[in-house]
């Protein structure tokens, strides 16, 4: 057992794992408000980490002016997607949104693309120490930011589905559409808003990822990352997310560890998580904290 | 039978309504279609008897998926994955059992449905977007092994196949390739029209539109959902086989999850549960891409090239038209061409009434 | 029959300005990677190809024949190269410009059965067993395929001897180890079986060999693994894109590994994008110089790159002169054949190689290092050239041109190991 290489990965896979759990709160959020399954949330995450280096690069704003611009971009991008192509969809079958959101991602992916080149572009430096030395793993403190930020943004979760209005709202459109609606609840404005926070926060996540290893279109692979994460955490659970994240972070890494160990196939630190599904699927479809939807004969 | 059915639905026995052509003319109409195909070779040039060639694999492969999607009701991200498999297999196949290639091709699509099937129990117990999730994991997990199995796929160099041969009749240029795939399409299409017309087929319709009072009724969900899984990969070893001794090159690269999502786009935008429409959004994913380089090669040189710098990003273009024309499609015309197709035959059937 | 139209409509645009000539066109194929994982080594490269044609057509061709250049981006996807030949062979062009391992190695029955010459970017060994009789098992005859620069195989021997060199002359103690690390991919792996042979007969510890994308992405898993094992040589096996993602995360997990590149592994556009993570990587350079030195052949060079940068102000990465060289020994193998008289054929292309000794192509003396073929042995050179990447502060600030002119990053030439020809070591 290499202690030397174990706990440093199993660190490396907490942080990258927080950052998983950060796109799969996203990723939920949407669907607890809507029933829609976004398979384009690794594109929110792209775009959101090119508008902010676009920012940053061409008109060397200061990160915070970058950063906050980025954000407002982002909700209008979200709003503005979920009206568009979103609110005609809706009552379509599930296949049906299904295909309109991989659209999107593939619309979404080669623009990037178009616009920015396939290279990966670093982000200018933006924090005076690059890296932290904790518990023996050098950690970039951008990772650390992103750490506090998803902790941060838990809270605010929390805290908005249950003490503030639009939260409520959200949850009890989730619940029951039709009985939302009778109590006055704008439910095109509530889906409209789902959209525009998941953006937000997926973009935070995509700025994070891109200080730290630059920004390439290798960042919608956290678009599929985050199916692992979420079915495994529950698909209507935002603390389930964020569990789900954690837990595939660290699958990966020490998928890694026993692939160097012993095995040395090379694979695995990309495949686990999807094998993992697979058997979460088997076991237990509806992951630690999902509802189990109960069907009456 | 009339030439042309009166209006509305008047059927005197059970035959009438169960029959796939509603009138003399649309009979000839399809003898008359398959003649026009097979005098093709004859006329058109290398370039577009290649794509009425990959229109028609990709047809075959999308009227697998559309049993599968829209017939039964069921998703999958992974039809590329079973495609691929097939295109392996048949490759496989041939340099280790030096069986002639006819007979690799169906040897091929019957082992892709084994596997179909091997995928398909498990995914019986899902529903909608659980099994869709499911089937991206498989998609990715098949192509992980594609790339390990040196033994099978030739890993990641590939592997190069034999050109389809018969009795010494060896099809490996475009014009006499064209009528293996042309007797392939008419025998698969066949067959799926058939399907739908048998117990099996309204079964699997019936699981689709309420699958609880399907259970009532005695349909096995299972067993179904399992079957529409093989059939769909059935189809997809075939198109796939016939794929690998088009090309004479199989690798990995090709049967990626951009792949898999181009044949959900074929069969959305064809019609869900329309035979004839898979072949019409084949035919519209194979003619997108080449449109759109034709726009850009049109362009090339102006001032919108080098204010957009087409030239450079025409794959990026080509990924875009796809995305875009998959959500239009689904906003504006989500019955798809097939319904399209139905609604123009009416008005020049109906003219001047609207119906 | 529809000929497939030139994706950069440079070459065709400059034929169509001024040819009054009604000779024959030399059709060639060219195979371009711009959006596919190698896209970031593929577009300079393949810039450089498309500009030395379009040059030469500008100064009339060779021997009174302009190039007719079909240039096709196939995103570094073999299945669309093997489409995209089979389409050209029956064009019948007399030779191909190509790109990657991948379908390269596909294309080599092909290429071998329709007699088209190929030079391709990529430079695997297994593309040098001309005649197929090296005794490795499975070799192919690959008397068709030709590329300039060493192969892989023999620059990873080269920069081995270095390291062995380099770890004496530091003085350190015991056996240094070495790792290969790439992706799972034709491309890194062509020479991972020569690289661990050469290494444990220098006294290395061969490691188990590291996996990593071709694409960028997080590989702080990677470095760790890397940095448990002790590894002191560590093979990049991918292009630029990944290895710089590699290169900083290793930065960061705090390494002390000096990192080989492959002639794809590291540029002056890499350096600026790895920024200090760069810093040390010794790697190949196939010519003899890098843009902005001087050299006799740096004139035509500079004329060549105003074909697509009339300003003259672009700086012209390692990968587009090697772009350059690459075409002109196709362009002066076309010119023995039509020299030859008779009907041009890929066949005489070919034989157009084996023409010169110790050939360097005319007018880029000091440029182009000098190659060397035979009909069995397409091994061009044995000549390694190790440069190492210096970058000695921010190079977020400041193009590629300003950061090399003001040596804030510097190329600075480490070693030249010659390899003997050996027989044994021919095609792997």
């Amino acid at each position: 057992m290499d202690w030397s290489l174990l706990l440093p990965l199993i660190l490396n896979g907490l942080i990258v794992g927080a950052l998983y759990g950060v796109v799969a709160m996203s990723f939920v959020l949407i669907y607890k408000a809507s029933q829609v399954v976004n398979f384009a949330q690794g594109e929110f995450l792209l775009v959101g980490a090119w508008v902010c280096w676009w920012l940053l690069s061409e008109f060397h704003l200061p990160f915070w002016a970058g950063f906050l611009m980025t954000l407002a971009f982002m909700t209008l991008f979200g709003i503005i997607l979920q009206v568009v192509v979103l609110r005609p969809l809706i009552g379509e079958p599930v296949i049906s949104v299904i295909m309109a959101t991989i659209g999107l991602g593939i619309f979404f992916q080669a623009l990037m693309k178009w616009i920015f080149g396939v290279f990966a572009k670093p982000f200018p430096p933006i924090f005076p120490t690059d890296r932290v030395l904790i518990l023996g793993l050098q950690i970039q403190t951008a990772y650390l930011l992103s750490l506090g930020i998803s902790v941060l943004i838990m809270f605010g979760f929390a805290w908005f589905f249950t003490a503030s209005k639009h939260g409520l709202a959200m949850r009890a459109t989730a619940f029951d559409q039709q009985v939302a609606q009778s109590l006055g609840i704008s439910v095109p404005r509530v889906f409209a808003m789902s959209w525009a926070i998941s953006a937000l926060v997926s973009a935070v996540a995509g700025v994070v990822v891109g200080i730290v290893n630059g920004v390439s279109s290798a960042l919608s692979f956290y678009g599929i990352k985050v199916f692992p994460a979420v079915i495994l955490g529950g698909l209507d659970s935002v603390v389930g997310a964020v569990l789900g994240g954690l837990i595939v972070g660290v699958l990966e890494n020490l998928a890694q560890y026993v692939d160097a160990e012993w095995l040395h196939w090379g694979n695995m630190y990309t495949v686990a998580p999807f094998y993992a599904l697979i058997l979460i699927l088997l076991i237990k479809p509806y992951g630690l904290f999902g509802t189990r939807a109960i069907e009456r004969v | 039978m009339a030439l042309s059915p009166p209006a509305g639905e008047y059927h005197a026995n059970y035959r009438e309504d169960m029959t796939i052509f509603p009138s003399r003319n649309s009979r000839r109409a399809l003898w008359v279609g398959i003649l026009v195909l097979a005098c093709t070779p004859l006329v058109c040039g290398r370039y577009e008897l290649g794509l009425l060639i990959n229109i028609g694999i990709m047809g075959i492969a999308a009227l697998g998926l559309n049993i599968l999607v829209g017939f039964t009701g069921q998703i999958s991200i992974g039809h590329a994955a079973f495609f691929g498999f097939g295109a392996f297999m048949s490759a496989w196949l041939h340099d280790a059992t030096h069986l002639p290639v006819a007979i690799c091709i169906p040897l091929a699509g019957l082992g892709t449905a084994l596997v179909g099937l091997v995928f398909g129990t498990p995914a019986a117990r899902l529903k909608g977007l659980y099994l869709a999730i499911a089937t991206l994991a498989a998609q990715f997990i098949l192509e992980d092994f594609f790339a390990r199995a040196q033994w099978f796929t030739g890993g990641t160099s590939g592997r190069i196949t034999e050109p389809f041969a018969l009795f010494g009749w060896i099809a490996d240029r475009e014009e006499k390739f064209f009528y293996v795939v042309l007797a392939y399409v008419i025998l698969m299409f066949v067959a799926a029209s058939n399907l739908l017309r048998t117990r099996d087929g309204r079964a699997l319709v019936a699981v689709r539109d309420h699958y609880l009072s399907a259970e009532v009724m005695g349909i096995n969900l299972a067993y179904y959902r399992t079957l529409s899984f093989g059939i769909a990969s059935f189809y997809a070893g075939i198109a796939g086989a016939l794929y690998a001794h088009y090309l004479l090159f199989v690798s990995v690269e090709a049967f990626n999850i951009l792949f898999s999502i181009q044949f959900l786009g074929m069969v959305i935008i064809g019609g869900l549960g329309s035979v004839s429409g898979s072949l019409m959004g084949a035919a519209f994913m194979v003619l997108l891409p080449e449109v759109v380089q034709s726009a850009a090669a049109a362009l090339a040189g102006g001032a919108i090239d080098r204010a957009l710098r087409l030239g450079a990003s025409i794959s990026f273009l080509r990924e875009m038209a796809i995305g875009a024309a998959i959500i239009l499609f689904l906003i504006f015309e989500p019955d798809g061409l097939a319904r399209r197709w139905r609604l123009i035959k009416a008005y020049w059937k109906l003219y001047p009434y609207s119906h | 029959m529809q000929l497939r139209r030139a994706m950069l409509g440079i070459a065709a645009a400059a034929i169509a300005s001024g040819s009054a000539l009604a000779q024959q066109k030399v059709t060639l194929g060219h195979l371009m990677d711009l959006s596919g994982a190698t896209s970031d080594v593929g577009t300079p490269f393949s810039q450089g190809v498309n500009d030395s044609f379009a040059w030469l057509n500008g100064k009339g061709g060779v021997a009174g024949r302009q190039f007719n250049m079909l240039a096709v981006d196939y995103g570094y996807q073999a299945p669309r190269a093997v489409s995209q030949y089979q389409a050209w062979a029956r064009d019948r062009v007399v030779g191909i410009m190509g790109w990657g391992t991948a379908d390269t190695e596909a294309l080599v029955k092909f290429v071998t059965r329709d007699k088209i010459p190929y030079v391709s970017g990529s430079y695997a060994a297994t593309l040098t067993d001309a005649a197929g009789k090296s005794g490795r098992p499975g070799a192919e005859a690959t008397g068709y395929n030709f590329f300039y620069g060493p192969s892989y195989s023999d620059a990873l021997r080269a920069m081995l001897k270095w390291a062995a060199d380099d770890w004496k002359a530091k003085g350190k103690p015991g056996r240094p180890k070495y790792v290969h690390m790439g992706g799972n991919h034709p491309y890194p792996n062509s020479p991972k079986e020569a690289g661990e042979a050469m290494a444990k007969e220098l006294g290395f510890d061969v490691l188990p060999p590291i996996v990593f994308a071709l694409t960028p992405g997080d590989y702080t898993a990677q470095c760790l693994t890397l940095k448990s094992q002790g590894a002191n040589y560590a093979y990049l096996g991918n292009t630029a894109g990944s290895n710089i993602s590699v290169l900083r995360a290793c930065q960061t997990a705090g390494l002390d590994v000096q990192f080989l590149g492959n002639v794809w592994g590291m540029d002056e556009n890499a350096m600026k994008a790895a920024g200090a993570a760069a810093n040390g990587v010794v790697f190949p350079v196939r010519t003899a110089v890098v843009w902005g030195q001087a050299a006799p052949g740096m004139a035509n060079v500079e004329a060549i790159s105003k074909v697509s940068d009339p300003a003259g102000r672009a700086y012209r990465p390692v990968h587009y002169l090697a772009g350059v060289c690459a075409s002109m020994l196709m362009a002066e193998a076309v010119e023995t054949a039509i020299g030859k008289g008779g009907e041009l054929t890929g066949e005489r292309v070919r034989d157009g190689f084996y023409a010169r000794q110790n050939w360097v192509p005319k007018g880029f003396e000091g440029v182009c290092n000098a190659s060397n073929f035979t009909p069995e042995d397409h091994r061009g050179t044995l000549r390694v050239a190790l440069y190492r990447a210096v970058v000695g502060g921010d190079t977020s600030n400041g193009t590629v041109q300003e950061l090399m002119a003001n040596g804030t990053m510097k190329l600075q030439p480490v070693a030249t190991i010659e390899l003997e020809r050996k027989r044994e070591l021919l095609g792997w």
